[in-house]
């Protein structure tokens, strides 16, 4: 056989921990659960993420108040190289991303991905404010990496 | 946005909630839908440029997942010693997740499917999966093989 040797040794220190084509097997998994589950158990799987895997962000929050949440979207949105703003508005904690790097990513690298991939969004900020006591709401534009997410205190009944 | 540096435990949760839903055969099924969608890439290159297509495309996944690896291409094989895996290493240090008990399994259905119709033999040793330790072995046993040097 005629391959020329070649070694390739890192560690894990030396790089960052950053892997943009993750972003493009989400896209896949919530097509795929859309297509075989329905839409309702997207939502129900993206909730279980949502209170599953956030539960340390849920917990700061519930100690800390949106701020917790505040901090945890800028530290995301600016290690993923998105292009957003965010501020506060009577109470209300205001994102607007204008360019969403998971749909950056996956325009840029030519993959094909459900308009619903930003339900991912809506179901796991829900999910996150509602176990830990706020409210969230997020408007998209699908497949423009656009959008709203405002985060409230819960309206008592 | 789930950030790309939190996937891993949501991939993990889907495994659970698809075996939920179906049991392993809904696990693996879903593994399989995601080797045909997703990895065309290392369909491509492994079909082009046999196992030095394979390094090219373990060089750039795992450098940008941070992986504690050696890589090596051979004259007749090309290995991957993970000493430490970079999403199984995460699920293990999270107190708060319960890893879907056959995680690393994903790398063993996803990878085979896309290679072994191609030609080659693919062995992945899982027995220290749980240290977030693996060896992969990939030989080509394709009846024209051609490395580099032939094209």
């Amino acid at each position: 056989m005629q391959y020329e040797k070649k070694v390739m040794d890192q560690r894990a220190t030396d790089r960052d921990y950053l892997h943009k084509d993750f972003h493009g097997a989400l896209a896949d998994a919530i097509r795929y659960l859309d297509e075989t589950y329905g839409h309702k158990a997207t939502a129900e799987y993206l909730s279980q993420v949502g209170c599953m895997c956030y539960a340390p962000l849920i917990d700061r929050m519930k100690r800390e108040g949106l701020s917790a949440l505040e901090k945890h979207l800028v530290s995301v949105f600016t290690r993923e190289d998105g292009r957003f703003s965010i501020r506060w508005e009577n109470g209300v904690l205001v994102l607007e991303v204008d360019q969403c790097p998971a749909v950056n990513h996956l325009v840029s690298t030519g993959r094909s991905f459900s308009p619903r991939f930003c339900q991912s969004t809506v179901h796991v900020n829900a999910a996150i404010c509602r176990a830990a006591g706020y409210r969230a709401v997020c408007t998209y534009e699908p497949g423009q990496g656009r959008c709203v997410q405002r985060f409230s205190q819960e309206e008592k009944t | 946005m789930i950030s790309c540096t939190e996937f891993i435990p949501a991939y993990s949760e889907l495994f659970k909630f698809l075996q939920q839903k179906g049991g392993k055969p809904a696990v693996i099924a879903f593994w399989h839908y995601l080797s045909d969608s997703f990895l065309g890439n290392l369909r491509d290159l492994a079909a082009k440029k046999g196992l030095a297509g394979c390094f090219e495309y373990w060089s750039h996944t795992l450098a940008e997942e941070a992986a504690d690896f050696r890589m090596t291409l051979e004259e007749d094989r090309f290995c991957i010693e993970m000493r430490a895996c970079p999403s199984k290493g995460r699920l293990l240090a999270a107190d708060h997740l319960q890893p879907y008990p056959d995680y690393c399994q994903h790398c063993d259905v996803l990878y085979r499917r896309v290679l072994e119709p191609l030609g080659f033999e693919y062995d992945l040793d899982l027995s220290q999966s749980d240290q977030a330790r693996c060896l992969l072995v990939i030989r080509d046993k394709r009846p024209e093989k051609r490395g580099p040097r032939d094209q």
